[in-house]
């Protein structure tokens, strides 16, 4: 990537991302606890969460 | 919880401490229902008048309204529910119809040359958008190593997140339950445009 592209993509990004500063929910919030060199993940589908545990639950017999 | 990235936010860019954050306030309310704190924080964001800000400003309104209780509810009846969430937030889902496709196996294949690793207690296919927004934070911030450089972020962002997050973010915004998660879906997709034009324009 030359200078000039290099500076057009700065100079862009911080036009258009400046306008949502968010640094207090990350630094406080610390990410989604992820280690080094490890994946965090999320919830929904088809993990384990609170909500399907209660599931399994209710539905042993 | 550890907060690795805050020593070295000093040696990059500003601009990419910001897309950073961005990421990391996508995966953060979107690996879990977000705690209170969380939501407080949130609460406390402003944006300007572009559409990202507009979309921190709507976010951190309903901050101030909801209670962690409904948050989770929402988050779970969109992401969870009885036998599945309203939306399947997963790259494979998106790309071909159906969940652990091609583009898990193909994400696999790049963590494994980032260095990424998913935590031992996870169960997740890890082509679920939270992850892939840490993942692409962690390479700005250099959370896996050296920091990744731009196209090395291209290629990543190019792979596994272009393809579909916007389509997803979309979905996000206008799904049935959305109340607290329609501008996080609105952030969402605004940013990702603004990434996807940003790489246009270098790397």
């Amino acid at each position: 990537m030359s200078d000039k592209e290099r500076s057009s993509r700065r100079d862009f990004l911080k036009l258009a991302a400046t306008g949502a500063p968010v640094a207090a929910v990350a630094a406080v919030s610390g990410a989604t606890g992820a280690e080094a060199a490890v994946e965090e993940r999320a919830g929904e589908g088809l993990r384990v969460t609170e909500h399907t545990k209660k599931y399994y639950e209710s539905a042993r017999f | 919880m550890a907060l690795p990235d805050t020593d070295m936010r000093l040696d990059l860019a500003e601009e990419d401490v910001l897309r950073a954050d961005l990421y990391d306030l996508l995966s953060l309310v979107l690996a879990r229902p977000p705690s209170k704190d969380l939501i407080t924080k949130i609460s406390e964001l402003t944006g300007d008048t572009s559409d990202l800000g507009q979309g921190i400003n709507a976010l951190s309104r309903l901050a101030r309204q909801v209670t962690p209780r409904a948050v989770e509810d929402e988050f779970n009846t969109l992401f969870i529910g009885l036998t599945r969430g309203e939306l399947l937030p997963y790259a494979s889902y998106y790309m071909t119809g159906f969940l652990n496709e091609k583009p898990l196996a193909i994400l696999r294949n790049a963590m494994a040359r980032h260095g990424i690793e998913r935590a031992e207690n996870v169960y997740e296919p890890e082509d679920n958008i939270a992850s892939l927004c840490e993942m692409m934070a962690g390479l700005i911030r250099g959370r896996f190593g050296d920091p990744a450089d731009l196209s090395a972020q291209k290629d990543f962002f190019a792979a596994h997140i272009s393809p579909w997050a916007e389509h997803f973010f979309t979905d996000l915004e206008g799904a049935k339950s959305s109340v607290f998660f329609a501008p996080v879906g609105a952030i969402g997709r605004a940013f990702i445009a603004i990434e996807r034009e940003a790489f246009r324009m270098g790397a």
